[in-house]
């Protein structure tokens, strides 16, 4: 008798294969619901293309899927964006390459290519026409300014300040020493400083 | 007293967050198609031989590099750039072997196009 409640003790507090896959299931969803947007901006600012950055935001939330789902949950945001900022370098080695093709075949762009449909619909969190003027203003220059950092740079800064990683985590994400991280941080912000001039101080 | 360094931050974090906030219902949609996507991989089993299309894809790569330093007369091979074939060869190579059949098609064209200038 008490073997057997012992068993049911046992049979009930043990989770399933099944039941800890699904957990682990719902935790990355979650984990990626809540980082998916922030990696979106992240990657259209090195990249500067809403497309481009959307697709390469997916091939990271699939390789982390893939590879590192079995990992500790607190594992996945530098694993993340690590994957994030090797697919983004890959594509800027690419663009080198395909830049060099294009010289042979360029064409002319039309004029329906600057159309920039995102840009033009209404704003979504209802700001008033001056207040979306200026936060585009100031993020159109901001998102430059950041987009020419070198790209040591750009990667600190953006996952310090806007994934508010920690000094360890940046470090693993781009894949250097904890030291590196901090000067690359430093020279960024003192570029940008620089750039931007007093409004952003 | 905060530092001028940290305010910038504090400023520039302020507008990503609100760029982030203002996305819109389309780009929203896609980053959810993605997700989901992601979330059906780790209901997939694992292929097994999957897992050796790295090492099978850098050792491609090793062979190209061995046949490219051969020579163009030696074996008839097309000679790459020594630019493309760093690019190739990079950290982060493996992402950049899956499109190959690309970087061949590359220098046929640039050789075709030297071809013409001269």
């Amino acid at each position: 008798m008490a073997t057997d409640s012992l068993n049911f003790a046992v049979s009930c507090t043990a989770k399933p294969t099944g039941a800890r896959t699904l957990q682990k299931e719902r935790q990355l969803g979650e984990f990626l619901a809540e980082v998916e947007r922030r990696a979106l901006r992240i990657a259209e600012i090195a990249v500067r293309d809403r497309d481009e950055a959307l697709d390469l935001v997916q091939d990271a939330m699939i390789k982390l899927a893939r590879n590192y789902s079995g990992r500790g949950i607190e594992e996945w945001p530098p694993l993340f964006y690590r994957i994030l900022q090797n697919g983004v370098r890959d594509w800027h080695r690419r663009q080198a390459v395909r830049n060099r093709v294009m010289v042979w075949f360029q064409k002319s762009k039309s004029a329906d290519d600057d159309l920039d449909v995102i840009a033009a619909a209404p704003d979504p969190i209802g700001r008033s026409p001056d207040e979306e003027l200026q936060n585009s203003e100031a993020m159109r220059d901001l998102e430059l300014a950041v987009h020419d950092l070198p790209t040591r740079q750009r990667e600190a800064f953006m996952l310090r300040t806007f994934e508010c990683l920690d000094v360890a985590g940046t470090a693993v994400a781009m894949g250097c020493s904890q030291g590196s991280v901090k000067t690359h941080y430093s020279r960024a912000v003192h570029t940008l400083r620089e750039k931007l001039g007093e409004h952003w101080q | 007293m905060k530092n001028t360094g940290e305010k910038l931050a504090q400023a520039a974090k302020k507008e990503f967050d609100q760029s982030v906030d203002g996305l819109d219902a389309a780009t929203l949609s896609r980053l959810n198609r993605g997700r989901q996507a992601a979330l059906a991989e780790t209901r997939q089993p694992v292929r097994q031989w999957l897992r050796w299309m790295p090492a099978t894809g850098v050792a491609a790569a090793v062979l190209l590099a061995l046949v490219v330093q051969q020579g163009p007369g030696d074996v008839g091979v097309i000679a790459a750039p020594a630019a493309d074939l760093e690019i190739l060869l990079g950290e982060e190579s493996i992402e950049m072997l899956e499109d190959l059949e690309f970087y061949s098609w590359l220098d046929t064209e640039e050789l075709a196009g030297d071809g013409d200038l001269g």
